[in-house]
């Protein structure tokens, strides 16, 4: 465990979500709130490229993202979050209704910890932001 | 729904099993409510009287095909689906047209991601942004391709249209 996944652990933990569908955002964003992690700032994007500025201008502990969304997908997103030092730290989990094997496998070559598929119950999104809080998930 | 140049995984018999399955599943976990296959009777039965219906429509692109997820559904059924996702109180202003339409849509997304994941799992896929239309009952009379379910024992009908073999992907 490196310090910087120690000190967010202590310390008010803050989310970006990424997904085109607002409401979908809004239940994950919800679900957030009955994990048992100090929240800090939860940001919310429609796609990659809104992420990404979110991304250049906020610290951002852990990302929940999407695949397919229109602009930029998720993958596209992760392959320019893996590419880029600063944003090394950055807990990544995939929230997505694409569970093909092959899918599964590229997110593994993109330092994704959690591939969570829809449909999921709030209590699976409780229970990995935990654990990737505490860096206990490795994909 | 059934073609001899498909994939039968997708479109055969084990294809329409698999979409029971993902709209089960999508409905226990997503929106804790309980679907199962209901016969055409029974479907007819349960849509009458009802003149106004959602359709969510979603394009999806794999490798073996392409095609478009059908989902039909009425106005009281898709406002059950919403408070179940949104965690609305009944006693809440109702939501905005937008956000139903965007809750439908997502009901539509997982629906044929699950089915895809399901049914074509070798493979990655690309699902488009849904779209949601009102429509009125001549939309809820079921055609051959159809899958008619009771959904919290209300209708719901999901259809799969694939392009012709080939074929360009053309617009949903």
């Amino acid at each position: 465990m490196d310090a910087a996944i120690t000190s967010a652990a202590s310390r008010p933990v803050n989310i970006l979500i990424v997904d085109d569908s607002k409401m979908m955002r809004a239940m994950i964003k919800r679900t957030l709130g009955i994990a048992d992690v100090p929240l800090g700032e939860i940001y919310e994007a429609g796609n990659g490229a809104e992420a990404l500025q979110v991304l250049e201008g906020q610290h951002v502990d852990v990302l929940f993202t999407d695949i397919n969304m229109p602009v930029m997908s998720g993958t596209e997103l992760l392959r320019t979050v893996a590419a880029n030092e600063r944003w090394r730290s950055v807990r990544r989990v995939i929230i997505s209704t694409d569970g093909s094997a092959s899918r599964r496998g590229e997110a593994a070559n993109l330092d994704v910890r959690c591939y969570l598929e829809k449909p999921i119950t709030p209590e699976v999104i409780r229970d990995v932001l935990t654990a990737v809080a505490d860096d206990d998930v490795r994909s | 729904m059934c073609s001899q140049q498909l994939p039968t995984t997708m479109f055969g018999p084990d294809g329409e099993a698999a979409l029971v399955q993902a709209v089960g599943d999508v409905a226990e976990r997503s929106f804790f409510a309980y679907a199962e296959p209901c016969d055409r009777a029974r479907f007819t039965e349960l849509a009458e009287g009802i003149d106004r219906w959602y359709s969510a429509s979603i394009r999806f692109e794999e490798d073996d095909a392409t095609g478009v997820v059908d989902c039909l559904l009425p106005g009281d059924l898709a406002a059950e689906l919403f408070d179940a996702f949104s965690g609305r109180d009944p006693g809440d202003p109702c939501p905005e047209p937008e956000a139903v339409a965007d809750l439908l849509g997502e009901f539509a997304n997982q629906v044929c991601g699950a089915w895809l994941t399901r049914a074509a799992n070798r493979q990655t896929f690309t699902l488009r942004p849904p779209k949601v239309v009102v429509t009125d009952a001549t939309a809820a009379v079921p055609r051959a391709a159809m899958i008619t379910l009771a959904l919290n024992d209300r209708p719901l009908a999901v259809n799969v249209r694939p392009d012709a073999p080939g074929g360009a992907v053309g617009a949903a």
